[in-house]
């Protein structure tokens, strides 16, 4: 196991680029995206703090995931842990079922996706964010957003106005407390 | 034109904006067909989206579209909580999946309706099926219905390319359409549509409508060129009065000869040519760095219902009244009526009247008529492989008189179209589909001519 720091927009895997490793993000956090047939670029999904990422050694990643903010992570190579299996079977299962890896991402993502009113999907995400990074203090939870509006835009399938609208309404009725560029505050 | 190519001047044949042709569509395939398709859409499959607004203020006597002359506006409302309700249940069968890449309104006339109802039907898209700030929106307009603003507010919606139904400029050729407006008016329009920033301006023309001449057609050019569109598609005029009766509203006798069709379509070339426009496809012209251009000259330009397009989507979903959408080879056509289409939105169900189910060979046929329209060549050897032995043998006999005139050169198993031969396309077209003969016995008054 190694330790490495990834710097703000910093690539950690690169799309349609090899990767051997898993990592385990131990600090920081990720945006996952795809470029699509069409050349634009999807948002998939956002990595955090004890979430996995590169669960299948592969010769053409189906994504990039590119720091957010400065980063740490650490990594197992695929070979290192394959030959470890051969005397403890099942280790690189029991090691990634204890955080979320690309595939809960996915499932998140059609979850969302699938939410009827843009005010649901907006606060749906902020809830799973929250169960991950949320910091919880007297009933209130402060949910840090360490990513672009434009991302969560497009990870939503929203226009960055719509999400605009969106996040004012759900502070006007009180559902988020406190509205900051990277962070949100809601109710437990 | 080269004499030999007369014989082609009459031939009717099908727009192939789609294959089979909607001709062929039929009541087996279901909404159930439709709706299964829709939940087997990919996650991050990308959306082509058709919106049809069937409304006009006023007829114009050469439509061949499905539209309704409407003066109520509430009944517009009334539409637009169909469509609405439409979205919502397409979006619930995707369930999240597929990214529309692109929205298209079309008519009718989607100006119909005022900017409020269009925003209203695009946030409906946005909840239902998502849409993010690179979705391409185009809207077709009557330059007649823009109003004070409307240009600029639909440009503040999102919308980078507008489309404006020009047809024809002279006041008599107007006059004998019923669909008369002005070259100020026109020009307005397009002064606006530079003024907001958009900079994917197309006009329509027609030719082969009754009163037109070479000199009113030349004029009809210098002012378009004048204009500076970033595209123009030029389209002829498809006079099929047995099944569009309001096409008998219209003067048949000042109608231009066959000849004189060619010369107008000849003309067109000339000038959008010599004026900088490339050739895209059969019947568009794009300036060199408009995406379309650019699309033809990569190789990447495609067909669908709306005419050539750099579009990537495969998949497209139609809303509104007989609008058509294509999923996981299936086309689906909704119903064509109001009413009809009423009762199914009403109760939360898609609302397919029509459609079919692709087999592989019609697969592999449209492929290859695709190829021709798009790029002026086909792989003949892969056509042939998918028909029957009879089909084959005509399909030969087909092209070989084709290359006897000069239309068609061959080159190993692929035939290529002859570059001044491309007003031919749909002749060629219709001559690698083996349905074709079938068409041409039985529905070739139902066709448009092929120039």
């Amino acid at each position: 196991m190694a330790r490495r720091l990834v710097v703000k927009n910093k690539t950690l895997m690169v799309e349609g680029e090899p990767n051997h490793s898993l990592y385990v993000i131990v600090d920081g956090s990720f945006r996952l995206s795809k470029v699509l047939e069409d050349g634009r670029r999807q948002v998939t999904g956002f990595l955090f703090r004890g979430d996995f990422v590169g669960v299948r050694s592969t010769d053409a990643s189906a994504y990039t995931a590119e720091a957010l903010e400065d980063s740490s992570v650490c990594f197992f190579p695929h070979r290192y842990l394959d030959e470890i299996a051969i005397d403890a079977p099942g280790v690189k299962d029991r090691l990634i079922a204890r955080g979320q890896t690309e595939y809960h991402k996915a499932q998140d993502h059609i979850v969302l996706l699938g939410k009827k009113t843009a005010e649901e999907r907006v606060i749906s995400f902020i809830e799973l964010i929250g169960k991950t990074i949320g910091v919880d203090d007297d009933g209130r939870r402060t949910v840090p957003l360490p990513m672009p509006r434009q991302d969560i835009a497009d990870y939503l399938g929203l226009r960055l106005e719509t999400l605009s609208r969106t996040l004012a309404a759900l502070k006007q009725d009180g559902r988020i407390l406190e509205l900051a560029r990277h962070h949100v505050v809601i109710e437990i | 034109m080269n004499p030999l190519w007369r014989k082609y001047l009459d031939v009717r044949a099908p727009r192939y904006t789609s294959y089979p042709s909607a001709l062929h569509f039929d009541e087996q395939a279901t909404a159930a067909d439709y709706g299964k398709r829709l939940g087997e859409v990919g996650l991050y499959e990308p959306l082509s989206l058709y919106v049809h607004i069937p409304f006009c203020r006023q007829m114009c006597w050469y439509c061949g579209c499905n539209m309704r002359v409407e003066n109520d506006y509430g009944r517009a409302l009334r539409y637009v909580r169909a469509l609405n309700n439409e979205i919502g249940t397409v979006g619930r069968r995707l369930g999240g999946a597929g990214r529309p890449l692109s929205v298209h309104f079309g008519g009718g006339t989607p100006n119909f309706l005022k900017v409020a109802e269009i925003g209203d039907i695009l946030g409906a898209i946005e909840l239902a099926l998502g849409l993010t700030d690179g979705t391409r929106l185009a809207i077709e307009l009557d330059p007649r219905l823009i109003g004070d603003g409307d240009v600029e507010r639909l440009a503040a919606l999102g919308f980078n390319r507008m489309s404006l139904g020009v047809q024809d400029f002279d006041p008599g050729v107007q006059a004998a359409i019923n669909r008369i407006q002005s070259f100020e008016m026109i020009e307005s329009a397009v002064g606006d549509m530079r003024r907001v920033g958009v900079n994917d301006v197309s006009f329509d023309l027609l030719y082969g409508l009754p009163k037109q001449t070479a000199e009113s057609f030349e004029a009809t050019l210098e002012k378009t060129i004048a204009l500076s569109p970033d595209r123009v598609a030029v389209f002829g005029y498809a006079h099929l009065p047995s099944q569009l009766p309001r096409q008998r509203l219209l003067d048949e006798t000042l109608l231009p000869p066959e000849e004189t069709r060619a010369d107008l379509a000849g003309l067109a070339d000339d000038m959008l040519v010599a004026a900088g426009y490339r050739r895209v496809g059969f019947d568009h012209y794009a300036k060199p760095d408009n995406p379309l251009a650019r699309a033809e000259l990569e190789g990447r330009l495609r067909r669908n219902f709306q005419g050539f397009t750099d579009d990537l989507a495969d998949t497209t979903i139609g809303f509104g009244a007989s609008a058509i959408g294509f999923v996981g080879g299936l086309y689906a056509q909704n119903a064509k009526t109001l009413g009809d289409y009423y009762r199914c939105t009403d109760r939360g169900e898609l609302a397919t009247a029509r459609g079919l189910v692709l087999s592989p060979r019609e697969v592999t046929i449209g492929q290859t008529i695709r190829g021709l329209l798009c790029r002026s060549q086909a792989d003949i050897a892969s056509l042939l492989a998918a028909l029957s032995p009879t089909e084959a043998n005509a399909v030969c006999a087909r092209l070989e008189s084709l290359e006897a005139d000069g239309v068609i050169s061959w080159d190993g198993d692929r035939i290529a179209l002859r570059p001044e031969a491309r007003p031919l396309s749909r002749v060629v077209a219709m001559a690698l589909d083996p349905y074709a003969p079938v068409i041409k016995d039985g529905a070739a008054r139902t066709l448009a001519r092929a120039l």
